[in-house]
């Protein structure tokens, strides 16, 4: 029973594979360390009044991430491309122009890929 | 005791589903590429799918499957922690607005404090206390079942997306609508514009830490400004 158990665990489509304890060791480090990043200020500072300046600074939290966020996934820096192609550019800030304008997100990302496949085309 | 359909109807936040359905789509060629790795990965096939619902972090688990087995694994949680450094300045912009629920939801809530779930989420922290747990925990459930769905489904039919339909620009068009929503103000503005020049100036850096670089840049170019006049 207990080796059908461990079969299962193991089995992969094809191709070689890793250790168990190896791979368990990673699952439960990464787990525990997403958890601590995403709740461990929420539980550390819950229930505290925060000082002026910190709370002013995390107003700009938001915008600043995404903003860094929007580059890091047009420029993709884990692959071979790491820039920002014209086509790129100019969907997200037709995209921008057109959430500015009407608030819609389904509408920014139905309008946005279109810009980016007719300029796609051009350029 | 069993709820009924209608009690559980009631649980459900409209807003959010209409909210997230967008950025839901984006993550369908992104959980099919998961799914790929997972199965191209070294790591055994369900230690890889459990990372849907033990880790939930797109970035993250696509950097452990894909270096599970040929770096040490102690380099793969580094590369892990770098990649989701990101969540720490999430955790404290939502820190104030978790301050109000009840412990279970800040012991619980973060477990799905995503990208989308963040973004999304921050523009209802003014919401009475009850209503943005609603929103908070209708976009969790939806996230996190969707995620499931796609990784499995990855795994057995990831190579389905055509690459030429370049859907994986779709969730930088979100975010920058998400983000202009945002910039409401000077500082606001300010942090967002200086946070896409610096990190476009260090894209070069590994392990995408110039997202974090330019972040912080960011909010710290957002504060400074937040000293002039009539900055609300």
């Amino acid at each position: 029973m207990l080796s059908s158990v461990l079969q299962l665990v193991t089995w992969r489509i094809e191709g070689p594979v890793m250790g168990n304890a190896e791979a368990l060791f990673l699952v439960v480090a990464i787990t525990i360390i997403t958890y601590l990043s995403r709740g461990g200020m929420i539980l550390l500072l819950a229930g505290r009044d925060l000082p002026e300046p910190v709370t002013r600074a995390l107003r700009n939290v938001g915008p600043a991430v995404l903003a860094a966020l929007v580059v890091t996934f047009v420029a993709n820096p884990d692959e071979a491309n790491q820039g920002v192609t014209l086509p790129e550019g100019l969907a997200v800030a037709a995209a921008s122009l057109i959430h500015w304008k009407w608030k819609n997100l389904a509408v920014t990302l139905v309008l946005g890929m279109i810009v980016f496949w007719v300029t796609r085309e051009l350029f | 005791m069993a709820r009924s359909p209608g009690e559980i109807a009631s649980l459900i936040d409209r807003d959010a589903v209409r909210d997230s359905l967008p950025l839901l789509v984006p993550a369908v060629p992104f959980g099919f590429v998961l799914g790929v790795e997972i199965n191209d990965s070294l790591m055994p096939l369900l230690f890889g799918i459990s990372t849907s619902w033990t880790i939930f972090a797109g970035a993250a688990q696509l950097a452990m499957i894909t270096l599970a087995g040929t770096v040490s694994a102690i380099t793969v949680v580094l590369t892990a922690l770098v990649i989701n450094a990101r969540h720490v300045m999430y955790s404290a912009a939502m820190a104030p607005t978790f301050a109000k629920q009840p412990r279970w939801f800040r012991v619980l809530g973060p477990t799905v404090l995503i990208d989308q779930i963040f973004a999304l989420s921050l523009t209802q922290a003014e919401q009475p206390p009850e209503k943005f747990r609603r929103y908070y925990i209708t976009c969790g459930v939806l996230f996190f079942t969707m995620w499931q769905i796609l990784t499995i489904a990855g795994v057995f039919f990831g190579s389905a997306v055509p690459e030429s339909w370049g859907l994986g620009l779709a969730p930088a068009l979100m975010f920058a609508g998400i983000v202009v929503s945002m910039a409401v103000n000077r500082p606001a503005i300010i942090a967002a514009v200086t946070a896409v020049i610096v990190t476009l100036l260090t894209l070069g850096l590994p392990n995408r830490s110039g997202l974090l670089v330019g972040a912080l840049v960011g909010v710290a170019a957002g504060y400074l400004a937040d000293r002039g006049p009539g900055d609300g």
